[in-house]
Formats: C-alpha cells, sequence, structure tokens
C-alpha cells in the first residue's frame, strides 16, 4: 500500500524538524514548507493526505492558507497551534475535519491525532465515492425512464419494447444507454 | 462585462447570491485602485450615490479643504467576485468621484478618461482598445516575501515537475472567464516565469476597467497558488520585461472601423494616418504617463522587444507603433511602449488625445521604416529623423511639461499631483547609492 504523504508547514524550524521526526519515524512520506505560500506551492504539486499547518506561519495567514487548500480540494488540514482560542474552534468548525494538534507536541498524543485523522479520512472519501456513485446511477436512471417515455409515446409502444430498443441502440453505437437516453431526449426536446 | 444592471436588478443579484461585502472600487491617481468597503444594508445607499468618503486620505487626491468625495457607481461593472468562499460572497462596483456639488472631480482618473472620451464622441469617433497584458510569477522566499525565483529549490526527487505558474494561470483564465472577460490568448512569455494573458478588445473606459479588474484578480489568483504575481515592467536585469502592448483603433459612432480603407496600399484611412501622426507626434510628451515609474526605463531599452524609437512599421516589431497585418475591421495600431505600471485611465486619456491632435492637425506621420531600428547606425536613424522616446522618467517629466496638448487632457490637478509625487520618487531614487555603484567604484577609486 502507499505511504501517506503529509506535508509540514512550519515557520518555526525546531518545532518543524521535531515534528518531521516523528512523521518519519512512523514511515510517513513528509513534505515541508517555510511559509504560507510555500505550503500552497508543495500542496498543489503532491496534493498530500494531510497538511499540517501551523497557525503562526508566515506570510499568508494560517486561516487563509487552510481555507484554499480545501476548498480547493488539495488536501485536508490540521492545524497546530498552541493556545486554542473561541476563534479558533470557530475556524475549526469550518475545515474537513474537527481535529488539531496542540503544541508543544506530546508525541502520544500527536501520533494519536494523526491516525485518528487519516482513518477518518479513508472513511469520508470511501463514503464520498458511494454517495457519489449511488448518484450517478440515480442520474442514468432518471435520463433512461424519460427516453423510455418519449420513445413509448412517439412510437407508441410498450414500455417493455421501448426499453429493448433503447439497449439495443445503445449497444448499435458502443454508448452507454445513458448517453443514448440523453440523445434521445436531446432529439425529441431539443430545448429541454 | 458587457450587462447593463439597473439599481432594483442589482439590489436583487446581491440578495439572491448572498452578497455580504461590496467594494467600492476607484483609482488613485498613480495608479492604485482603492476601495470603500460597504456591507449589504449600505448598497442601496451607494446606489443611489450616497456613499461619502474621505478623499484627502488618498495619495494624490485631494487637499483637506475639499476631502469629502462622493462615490458614483458605475452600474454595469457590477461583478460578484468568484473566489470569495462560501457563505461570505463579495462583489465590487467601479465608481467615479464626484464633488459634493456634484460635479465630476477632476482629480479622479476614470472622469478624465471619460472627459477625452467625450471629445472624441463630438468628432464621431469611440475609442476601441485590446490590451497585452504580461507579468511575472514568482515564488516566495522562506519567509513568505516575494522572491524572484521562478521554481522551487527544494528539491523533492520523487516529485514530477509540476508547471506552478501554468496551472495559476490556467485557473486566473477560468476565473477572469467567470468574471465575464473574453479571453483571446495566454502564453508563456519569453522570460522564465513571464506570462500574458490577453482578453477582447472593447471600448476604452470598459478596457481600462477590465485592466484594473485583471491585475486584481491575477494578483489574487497568484497568492492562492503560492505564487506573488507582479506588474513591476523590468523585475529582472537581461531579460526581457513586461510590457502592456495597446492595439487602438477608432470606431465611427455607427460602429465601423474608422480606421480602414480599402483603397489605400495599407488599408488605411485619412483618419488613421492622421491619428498615428499624433501618437509619434506627442510620444514624448505622454511617455510619462503610459511609463510613469523609474523602473519603466529599463524595460524601454534595446534588445528586448521594447521600443526605443519613435517610428512606426507594417512588419518589424522594434519602433513604437506596429500595424498588425490584419486588415479591415480588425485594422488597428499597436502602441508597444505602455507598461503595466501605468494608470490604465490617463494612458488611454493621453493616448486617445495624442490622437484626436492628429487628427485635428491634419498630421501626417513619416514614412513607416522596413528594417530593424535597433541595427541602424546613429547616423542613419538622424538622416531619417526617428527620434526616441525619453530615456528616463525626469527626461519624460520634462517632456509631459512642454507639451500643452497632452497637459490639458490630464488636467491641471492631476498633472500638478502627478509631477509632484513622481518628483519626489525620482528624488528618493536619485540620491540612493545602488549595488551596481558599489560594484563599480567601490575598488576602483
Amino acid at each position: 500500500m502507499d505511504r501517506y504523504s503529509i506535508l509540514v508547514a512550519d515557520s518555526s524550524e525546531t518545532s518543524r524538524k521535531l515534528v518531521i521526526n516523528l512523521l518519519k519515524q512512523k514511515g510517513y512520506k513528509v513534505y515541508k514548507a517555510t511559509d504560507g505560500a510555500g505550503a500552497l506551492r508543495i500542496a498543489r504539486s503532491i496534493f498530500p493526505d494531510l497538511a499540517l499547518i501551523d497557525i503562526n506561519l508566515w506570510g499568508i495567514k494560517a486561516y487563509e492558507i487552510g481555507k484554499i487548500i480545501e476548498e480547493d480540494g488539495l488536501s485536508t488540514v490540521v492545524y497546530m497551534i498552541r493556545k486554542p482560542d473561541d476563534n479558533f474552534f470557530k475556524q475549526l468548525k469550518n475545515m474537513n475535519l474537527y481535529a488539531y494538534i496542540n503544541k508543544p507536541v506530546n508525541s502520544s498524543q500527536f501520533y494519536q491525532t494523526i491516525e485518528f485523522s487519516l482513518m477518518n479520512l479513508d472513511k469520508i472519501k470511501s463514503l464520498e465515492k458511494k454517495v457519489e456513485n449511488l448518484e450517478n446511477t440515480l442520474k442514468a436512471r432518471k435520463l433512461i425512464n424519460r427516453a423510455k417515455g418519449l420513445i413509448m409515446e412517439n412510437l407508441d409502444i410498450s414500455e417493455n419494447e421501448a426499453y429493448k430498443l433503447l439497449r439495443s441502440k445503445s449497444m448499435d453505437k458502443c454508448i452507454s444507454m445513458e448517453k443514448m437516453a440523453q440523445k434521445i431526449i436531446n432529439k425529441y426536446l431539443p430545448n429541454d | 462585462m458587457q450587462k447593463e444592471y439597473t439599481k432594483e436588478a442589482i439590489l436583487k443579484k446581491a440578495k439572491e447570491l448572498e452578497v455580504e461585502f461590496i467594494h467600492l472600487q476607484f483609482t488613485d491617481v498613480m495608479g492604485v485602485m482603492k476601495n470603500v468597503s460597504i456591507t449589504i444594508e449600505q448598497l442601496e445607499k451607494a446606489l443611489n450615490n450616497e456613499i461619502m468618503f474621505d478623499g484627502s486620505s488618498i495619495d494624490g487626491f485631494a487637499r483637506i479643504e475639499e476631502s469629502d468625495m462622493y462615490l458614483r457607481p458605475d452600474l454595469s461593472t457590477f461583478v460578484v467576485f468568484p473566489w470569495s468562499p462560501v457563505g461570505e460572497k463579495e462583489a465590487r462596483l467601479i465608481c467615479d468621484v464626484y464633488k459634493p456639488d456634484g460635479t465630476p472631480f477632476s482629480g479622479c482618473p476614470r472622469n478624465t478618461l471619460k472627459k477625452v472620451l467625450k471629445e472624441a464622441a463630438i468628432k464621431g469617433y469611440t475609442l476601441n482598445v485590446g490590451p497585452e497584458c504580461e507579468f511575472f510569477l514568482f515564488n516566495t522566499d522562506e519567509k513568505g516575501e516575494p522572491s524572484l525565483e521562478t521554481h522551487d529549490n527544494a528539491g523533492y526527487f520523487d516529485l514530477a515537475p509540476v508547471d506552478l505558474g501554468g496551472n495559476a494561470r490556467k485557473d486566473m483564465i477560468f476565473t477572469l472567464k467567470e468574471m465575464g472577460f473574453e479571453i483571446e490568448a495566454s502564453h508563456h512569455e519569453v522570460a522564465p516565469g513571464q506570462h500574458e494573458i490577453d482578453f477582447k478588445y472593447d471600448n476604452a473606459l470598459r478596457a481600462a476597467d477590465n485592466i484594473m479588474t485583471f491585475k486584481m484578480a491575477v494578483r489574487i489568483i497568484a497568492q492562492r497558488h503560492g505564487l506573488h504575481a507582479t506588474f513591476m515592467p523590468k523585475p529582472v536585469y537581461g531579460i526581457s520585461g513586461s510590457g502592456m502592448h495597446v492595439n487602438m483603433s477608432l470606431a465611427s459612432l455607427d460602429g465601423n472601423n474608422a480606421f480602414y480603407d480599402e483603397n489605400d496600399e495599407m488599408g488605411f484611412s485619412k483618419v488613421a494616418y492622421q491619428f498615428l501622426g499624433g501618437i509619434l507626434e506627442h510620444a514624448p510628451g505622454y511617455t510619462a504617463m503610459t511609463n510613469p515609474t523609474i523602473n519603466s526605463y529599463k524595460r524601454l531599452v534595446p534588445g528586448f522587444e521594447a521600443p526605443v524609437h519613435i517610428a512606426w512599421s507594417a512588419s518589424n516589431r522594434s519602433p513604437l507603433v506596429r500595424v498588425p497585418a490584419k486588415k479591415g475591421n480588425s485594422t488597428r495600431l499597436e502602441l508597444r511602449s505602455p507598461d503595466p505600471s501605468a494608470n490604465p485611465y490617463l494612458a488611454l486619456a493621453v493616448v486617445l488625445k495624442a490622437g484626436l491632435d492628429g487628427i485635428d492637425k491634419d498630421m501626417t506621420p513619416p514614412a513607416p521604416v522596413q528594417s530593424n531600428i535597433y541595427d541602424m547606425k546613429k547616423v542613419e536613424r538622424k538622416e531619417k529623423g526617428i527620434e526616441s522616446i525619453p530615456s528616463n522618467l525626469k527626461e519624460a517629466l520634462k517632456e509631459l511639461s512642454k507639451d500643452e496638448v497632452i497637459k490639458e487632457s490630464l488636467g491641471e490637478h492631476i498633472y500638478q499631483r502627478f509631477i509632484d509625487n513622481t518628483l519626489i520618487e525620482w528624488e528618493q531614487y536619485s540620491t540612493k547609492v545602488t549595488q551596481w555603484e558599489l560594484d563599480k567604484y567601490l575598488r576602483k577609486f
């Protein structure tokens, strides 16, 4: 299995090195950034599984970086912060995961948060995929039903016959029934 | 951005899209965009031209005693920013600045351009402009400050090379299209890290608005990609600088290209020749406006496709004005000297004024040059009467001060503010000891 890749964006050299070492010990693939813009460049190049972002990152503000990374689907952000305040928790609510890393880093807590984040991400991703598949199937089914209805109406044939016609047409053209259905709808209802 | 909105339509649209903030934008004399930001509750007030701001706090704007200024939004410029995050939508309106007595403020560059456009309209013309804007995308250093690097030095061997600049440019085009731009072309330029995006020609006022919007969008999208976009004319010695070539044509009020005449050998009408005559005649005078920074003149040197000599040509790219081969409705002049540090409103105002003066005084341009002017000997250029554009900002200011036609188009207020501001900059620059001087003289003397 591929190793997880993690971006560490922290302007403090000491804490950056510490975090990177901890991650390397567990075998993660680690990338580093020392400023906000650098973090964005790396996120856009490698799409890491996780992006650990220190709240005091130099350059563009950490919250801004976090938003851009998640809005553009580059990665999932876990902030690192010394003293989380109310505003921080408010910002956290808008992020993919409700998780953060407390500084100074406590190694067992740190590993727990990283593993928790990666595992939850995998689950979210597989659920998202399922939802997407279901949505696509539903969309296809709607199209096929609509096309079937149009064929029945225009050729005055039974539902079963219409379905068979649709299926054989799409086989003839070597395209999916969904695409054929769309073509039929376009033909009968060009302005739809 | 051709939509014409009514007040009601804007209010409705803003509400529908859940816009929370509206930026009322205008441009100061030095070409920097300013924002007065209001909340949605104040939008109606803004649309009724009732939003006021303190003009004395803006660079080169107004004296303290005339500080109350009103913003009049141009309703056709309403755009919702595509990059604003979900739930916090922001929009903008470009505004004209008015005095409390309801007359246009003469220190507002957009008003200045409108004034010259009105002069053209009285003569029966509108100006169409297609700009070609170049810029650099640089990386930031480890502290997040802009650098001159175009590639990341941190070599990750397992990374396939990613064209960060190219991806950012794609994103920019996508965003600009969403904002209503029609993009004509976009490509990598000569220098590493340099890019160009051209958008479709439009009437001069809209083109100037578009240039300001373009610069803003490019900067914001670059930032989202971890890059720093700069419109500085010549950021790196020894490689090409960034220009903003201006393609211009006059249209008669019925919409036909007034520059085209099928009976002419070059396809040029009499008006086109007169306009060209004015553009060449006033080139020394308006250069301070098309190239308003100290750095601008480091781009205008031989060897980098930037013009140095006041001449025109149909084929060669070295002179100030090129006539692209396209004819018919696409007949146009390409002015190659302007750079993106120019205030687009003022740059287009002075260039149009120069052309109109050519028409008024029935000017005739000199014969076109067909060979590369850089290769000509000095004597040869002198024989042909080919002059140079000003070689630095100080010289350009001097030429501007001698050109009454260009000064008149700017108006006393803007002219004075521009001269004052620019002279301060020149003074600061002249008294600085540069690295070049240290390298040259520290050991020698």
